[in-house]
C-alpha cells in the first residue's frame, strides 16, 4: 500500500458544498472588509508607488517574506518570524491539500500527496505547527504575563490569540484521532511522519471506531469555523497586517533616505499647505497608519519619548489611523496634540526601526508644515524669532549677515568664493560654524586640515546664508525655500565644483533638498571627505593612542548610513572606539535635530544629558560627534550633568587637526 | 472705518554699522532690514481691531524711504493690511520729524482716518515725535506708549506706559493717533496664503517731494560712535576676597563709603 492519507477521511465528500459554500461567504467579508478600508486609504492624495518594481518586490522578499525588518529585534521578532514561517508552512500544506483533493484529483486524476513526498510533507507540517504552538505560546506570555511596558493590548489581541490557539491545537487533535483510527491499525510506521499528531493521538487509541468516528466528525467542524472566524476576522483586527503590512514593503518610499516633497509654493491654485487633515495625506499616509502593528519599536527608541515628552511615534501612527477611519474632518494636528509634534527631532530611529516600514517623519513634518504655514504656529516664540531672523539675517541667531564670513579673518589658504578665484572645494561653512564661538573651532581645524592636504578652499562668506535646515523641518517650507534658492545661485555663480560641509544637516540638504531646486554640484561631508585625506596619505598625523567614544549624528547615520569612515579617521589617529550601547543605527540623538536647535526644551527631560551620561558611561574621556547641533547640545549637556573635568566633546576636524 | 498704520523700515539692530561718507547718517551698504520692532505692534492692533470690528474697517499701511521699504509694506499686508502706500524718498534720513509727520499729514489730511496707530519711536532714529506731530498737524488726540487697547461702544480705552512702573488708563473717542509700546501685543506670523494675498494687494507709490510742504526745524550735524570709556572690571577669586576687594575699590575710586 502507498504512503498517504485519504483526505475527507471520515467527514467525506459530502462536507465539500456546505464547506465551500461558508468558506465562499468569509472571504467575501474579507474582500468586503478591505474594500471598506481602501475607501479610506483613497481619501488620501495621489502619489505613485509603483516604480522601482524590480527593488519592490526584493524588499517584500527581504521584509516579508524573509522577516528581515522584524527579525532585527530578535527576541519577540525571533518568535514573529518561527511562527511565520510555521503558519505558513502550514498555508502552504492546506493548499496542496486543496489542490490534489478538489482540484487535480477529481478533474485529471493526478495525485501527488502520496509516497515519499507525503513523508516529507506530512514532518514538515507537524514541525511547523509545532513551532508554531510554540512561538505563539512564547508571544503569548510576552504579551499576557510579562506584559512588555508600553505594549498596548486590545480586546482583539485575545481573540486572536485564542483564535490561533484553537486553530492549531484543535489541527493536531483532528490528526491524533485520525491515527489512532486509522494508521494506529493499518500502517504504524507512517504515523512517525506525524510525530506530534502520534502523541496527541495516545489518549485516543483505547476508543472504539464509532466515538473516534463521532468526534472527529464534530471537532472537524469545531476546527473548520474556528478557521473561517479566523478569515472574517482579519480586516477588522490586527490580523490585517497580514495584508497592510506586508504590502507596505512593495509600496515603501524607495527615494534616497529622507527626501522630502519640495511644495510648489507659487502654485496660485493651492489654498492649504501642509498636512491639515487626512484627506492633506498622500493615500499611502493612511494606509502606512492601517499597516502599523502596534509593536510599539519606534516609542522604544524615540529620544522624546525616552525623555518623557508628549510623543510617541506609534501614537502619532494609530493617531492617524484612528482619525482617518473614525473622524476624518477633524484637524490632525488637535487628535494627535500640538506638542506631540513639535517634540520630534526627525532622528528618523523609528523609521529605521519600524518592521512595518512606515514613514513617521515625513508625516509628522507634512503636519508641521500646515501649523506654520496656515496657522503661523511655531513650538515657542523662540522659535519664531530664530525663523524671523533667518528671514532678515539668513541665520536662526540674527546676528548681521554681513559677519558671517569673520570667523576666517586672518586665516591662510582660504579665498572668497567669488567666480573668479580658482578652488578645489567650496566650503559650505553653515550657521553655527561661522557664528557660535565654540563651533567656529570646527571650521578652522577644518581649514587647517586642507590647508595641510594642500586643498584650495574658498567659502561664500557673507553670501552664504543658512541652508534652510531647521526651518524646512520645523515646517517652514516659505523660509527654506528663500534661503535654498538664494544659496544655489550663490553656489552657482561661485565657479564651485564640490562642496564640503562639516554640518550633516547642511549636507543632508545642499547634497539631496537642493536637488529638486536645481543645484547639481557633488556635495560631501567631512566625514568621508577627511578619511579619504588620511587614507591616501594626503595629511601627515601624529598617531598617540587615546580612548575615544563616538557619537552617530543621525544625519551621518541613519540618513545616510555613514558609519565606518569616520570610525577609520579615529583609528587611523591612535583611537580606540569604545562605543556607547547606543550606536550606529540605533545612535540616540542629541536633541538638536529636526529644528529643535532652535527650540528651548521644556516638556520632559533633557534629550542632551541623557546622551551624555551614555557617553559617560563609557569611562571615556573624548565624546567626538560630528555636528555642529550634536556640538551645541552635548556642550550643554555635559555643562548640565557637571562633567566639564572629565568628558570633553570634540568634532572630528578637532581631533585630526589636534594631531596635525 | 478707516485706519491707517505708520510703520518704518529701519536696520536689524545686529547689523555691522558704518558711519557714511557725509558723517551724518550710516552707510546703508551690508545692512538688513526688517519692520520697525515698535510698527509691527501698531500694524498687529490694527489688524486686532478689523478682526474684531469684521465688514467695513479698512487698514491702509504707509511707509517713507526707498524702494525697499516696500518689502516691510508687503509684511504689513500679509499681516493682513488692506492697501499699502509707498512714499518713495531715498533722502528719507536728511528729513527731520516735522517734515516726516509733515509728510504723513499732507497725505492723511483729507482721507478721513479715525483711528491712526503707528510706534512709540523708530528703532533707529528714536525721535518719538512722528506721531504726537501729525496728530497736532491733523487737529486730532494723540495718545503715546499705549500697552493695552480696547474698542468698545465706540471709545478707546488704553493704558499707557508712564515712568517708574506706573500706568494710566485713557479712554478717548477716534479719530485719535495712537503709538504702540512693547507688550501691547504679540505680532503674528505672517501665514503663507497671506504672504500670497499680499503680493495681490493694493500697493500705491507716490514721491515725498509732492507732499513735502514745509521745511526742516532740526538739522542734523554729525554721526558719530561714543567715545570709548573705562572697561568694566570683573573680579574673580574667593568670596571673602572678592568682598574686601570690592570695598576697597569702593573706598578709592567712589564716595558711596565716606
Amino acid at each position: 500500500m502507498t504512503d498517504t492519507r485519504e483526505i475527507y477521511w471520515n467527514v467525506g465528500k459530502s462536507v465539500l458544498l456546505p464547506m465551500y459554500s461558508i468558506a465562499g461567504i468569509a472571504i467575501l467579508i474579507l474582500i468586503i472588509g478591505f474594500l471598506l478600508r481602501l475607501k479610506v486609504y483613497k481619501k488620501g492624495k495621489e502619489l505613485v508607488r509603483t516604480d522601482k518594481m524590480i527593488s519592490r518586490i526584493a524588499g517584500f522578499i527581504s521584509d516579508a517574506l524573509l522577516q528581515a525588518k522584524v527579525l532585527k529585534v530578535w527576541s519577540s521578532g525571533g518568535m514573529h518570524a518561527l511562527f511565520f514561517w510555521g503558519f505558513m508552512l502550514l498555508l502552504l500544506g492546506t493548499t496542496l491539500t486543496f489542490i490534489q483533493a478538489d482540484i487535480t484529483e477529481p478533474f485529471f486524476d493526478i495525485r501527488f500527496l502520496h509516497g515519499s513526498f507525503y513523508k516529507i510533507f506530512s514532518l514538515t507540517l507537524d514541525v511547523a505547527g509545532l513551532i508554531a504552538i510554540v512561538m505563539l505560546g512564547g508571544l503569548f506570555v510576552r504579551r499576557f504575563i510579562i506584559r512588555p511596558e508600553g505594549l498596548e493590548t486590545r480586546l482583539g489581541d485575545y481573540a486572536i490569540h485564542l483564535l490561533l490557539f484553537t486553530i492549531l491545537i484543535t489541527g493536531f487533535v483532528l490528526e491524533g484521532i485520525r491515527i489512532a483510527a486509522t494508521e494506529y491499525q493499518t500502517n504504524m510506521p507512517l504515523a512517525f511522519f506525524s510525530p506530534v499528531g502520534l502523541a496527541v493521538s495516545l489518549p485516543f487509541t483505547g476508543m472504539d471506531a464509532a466515538s473516534l468516528s463521532s468526534a472527529h466528525r464534530y471537532l472537524w467542524w469545531f476546527h473548520f469555523f474556528v478557521a473561517i472566524g479566523f478569515i472574517v476576522f482579519i480586516p477588522f483586527t490586527k490580523l490585517k497586517h497580514m495584508f497592510t503590512t506586508s504590502t507596505n514593503y512593495i509600496f515603501t518610499d524607495r527615494r534616497p533616505k529622507g527626501s522630502i516633497d519640495t511644495l510648489d509654493l507659487e502654485d496660485e491654485n493651492v489654498e492649504s499647505f501642509g498636512v491639515g487633515t487626512v484627506k492633506d495625506f498622500f493615500w499611502k499616509d493612511i494606509f502606512d497608519a492601517d499597516a502599523c502593528t502596534e509593536c510599539k519599536r519606534c516609542q522604544d527608541v524615540c529620544p522624546a519619548f525616552n525623555t518623557q515628552k508628549p510623543l510617541s511615534p506609534m501614537k502619532v501612527i494609530t493617531g492617524i489611523r484612528e482619525t482617518a477611519f473614525n473622524s476624518p474632518e477633524n484637524p490632525l494636528a488637535n487628535a494627535l496634540s500640538k506638542d506631540a509634534l513639535w517634540s520630534c527631532t526627525t532622528c528618523r530611529a523609528c523609521q529605521e526601526v519600524c518592521p512595518a516600514s512606515i514613514e513617521h517623519v515625513n508625516k509628522i513634518i507634512g503636519m508641521r508644515r500646515n501649523l506654520v504655514l496656515m496657522d503661523g504656529e511655531f513650538p515657542g516664540p523662540e522659535v519664531k524669532t530664530a525663523v524671523e531672523n533667518t528671514e532678515v539675517n539668513g541665520n536662526p541667531f540674527g546676528l548681521a549677515f554681513a559677519s558671517r564670513g569673520d570667523w576666517a579673518e586672518g586665516l591662510e589658504g582660504l579665498t572668497l568664493a567669488d567666480g573668479n578665484t580658482e578652488m578645489d572645494i567650496l566650503y559650505f561653512a553653515g550657521c553655527y560654524a561661522s557664528f557660535d564661538k565654540r563651533n567656529r573651532m570646527i571650521a578652522k581645524s577644518f581649514i587647517k586640515i586642507c590647508r595641510s592636504a594642500g586643498i584650495k578652499v574658498g567659502i561664500l562668506g557673507k553670501d552664504e546664508k543658512c541652508c534652510g535646515e531647521p526651518m524646512r523641518k520645523i515646517g517652514n517650507e516659505y523660509i527654506y525655500q528663500m534661503m535654498a534658492v538664494e544659496n544655489i545661485e550663490k553656489i552657482k555663480n561661485s565657479g564651485t565644483k564640490r562642496i564640503v560641509t562639516t554640518c550633516p544637516h547642511c549636507f543632508n540638504t545642499l547634497n539631496r533638498d537642493y536637488r529638486d531646486l536645481g543645484l547639481d554640484i557633488e556635495v560631501e561631508h567631512q566625514a568621508t571627505f577627511l578619511s579619504r585625506l588620511i587614507k591616501e596619505g594626503r595629511i601627515k598625523l601624529k598617531s598617540d593612542p587615546f580612548d575615544v567614544t563616538y557619537h552617530d549624528s543621525c544625519y551621518m547615520g541613519r540618513y545616510n548610513d555613514i558609519y565606518d569612515e569616520p570610525r577609520q579617521a579615529l583609528k587611523a589617529i591612535g583611537g580606540t572606539i569604545v562605543e556607547m550601547d547606543k550606536t550606529r543605527d540605533n545612535s540616540f540623538c542629541c536633541g538638536g535635530g529636526g529644528g529643535r536647535v532652535m527650540a528651548e526644551e521644556k516638556l520632559g527631560t533633557r534629550i542632551n544629558a541623557e546622551r551624555i551620561r551614555m557617553a559617560s558611561a563609557t569611562n571615556t574621556h573624548v565624546l567626538v560627534s560630528n555636528c555642529p547641533f550634536c556640538m551645541t547640545m552635548f556642550e550643554d549637556g555635559v555643562k548640565a550633568e557637571g562633567l566639564e573635568a572629565t568628558l570633553w566633546t570634540k568634532d572630528l576636524s578637532e581631533i585630526i587637526a589636534e594631531r596635525l | 472705518m478707516k485706519v491707517l498704520v505708520c510703520i518704518k523700515q529701519v536696520p536689524d539692530m545686529e547689523s555691522k554699522f558704518k558711519i557714511n561718507g557725509g558723517g551724518t547718517w550710516f552707510d546703508e551698504t551690508d545692512l538688513a532690514y526688517r519692520m520697525n520692532e515698535y510698527d509691527e505692534f501698531a500694524v498687529e492692533q490694527a489688524v486686532l481691531l478689523k478682526e474684531k470690528l469684521g465688514g467695513d474697517t479698512d487698514l491702509t499701511v504707509v511707509s517713507i524711504g526707498p524702494e525697499r521699504v516696500k518689502e516691510a509694506i508687503k509684511k504689513a499686508l500679509a499681516m493682513g493690511c488692506d492697501r499699502g502706500v509707498h512714499i518713495k524718498d531715498d533722502d528719507y534720513f536728511k528729513k527731520d520729524s516735522f517734515q516726516v509727520a509733515s509728510i504723513l499729514h499732507e497725505f492723511a489730511k483729507d482721507k478721513g482716518f479715525e483711528m491712526i496707530f503707528t510706534g512709540m519711536q523708530s528703532q533707529d532714529r528714536g525721535s518719538a515725535q512722528v506721531g504726537p506731530l501729525l496728530a497736532e498737524m491733523l487737529g486730532i488726540p494723540s495718545v503715546t506708549t499705549i500697552m493695552e487697547f480696547a474698542f468698545e461702544g465706540g471709545v478707546v480705552s488704553v493704558k499707557r506706559e508712564l515712568e517708574g512702573g506706573l500706568k494710566a488708563g485713557v479712554k478717548v473717542k477716534p479719530p485719535v493717533l495712537l503709538t504702540c509700546q512693547l507688550g501691547l501685543n504679540t505680532p503674528r506670523y505672517p501665514t503663507l496664503p497671506n504672504i500670497m494675498k499680499a503680493k495681490k494687494k493694493e500697493l500705491l507709490t507716490s514721491e515725498a517731494g509732492t507732499l513735502l510742504k514745509d521745511k526742516e526745524l532740526v538739522t542734523a550735524e554729525k554721526m558719530y560712535y561714543p567715545e570709548k570709556k573705562g572697561g568694566g572690571l570683573v573680579l574673580e577669586g574667593d568670596v571673602n576676597d572678592l568682598a574686601d576687594k570690592l570695598i576697597s575699590i569702593l573706598g578709592e575710586k567712589t564716595a558711596v563709603l565716606k
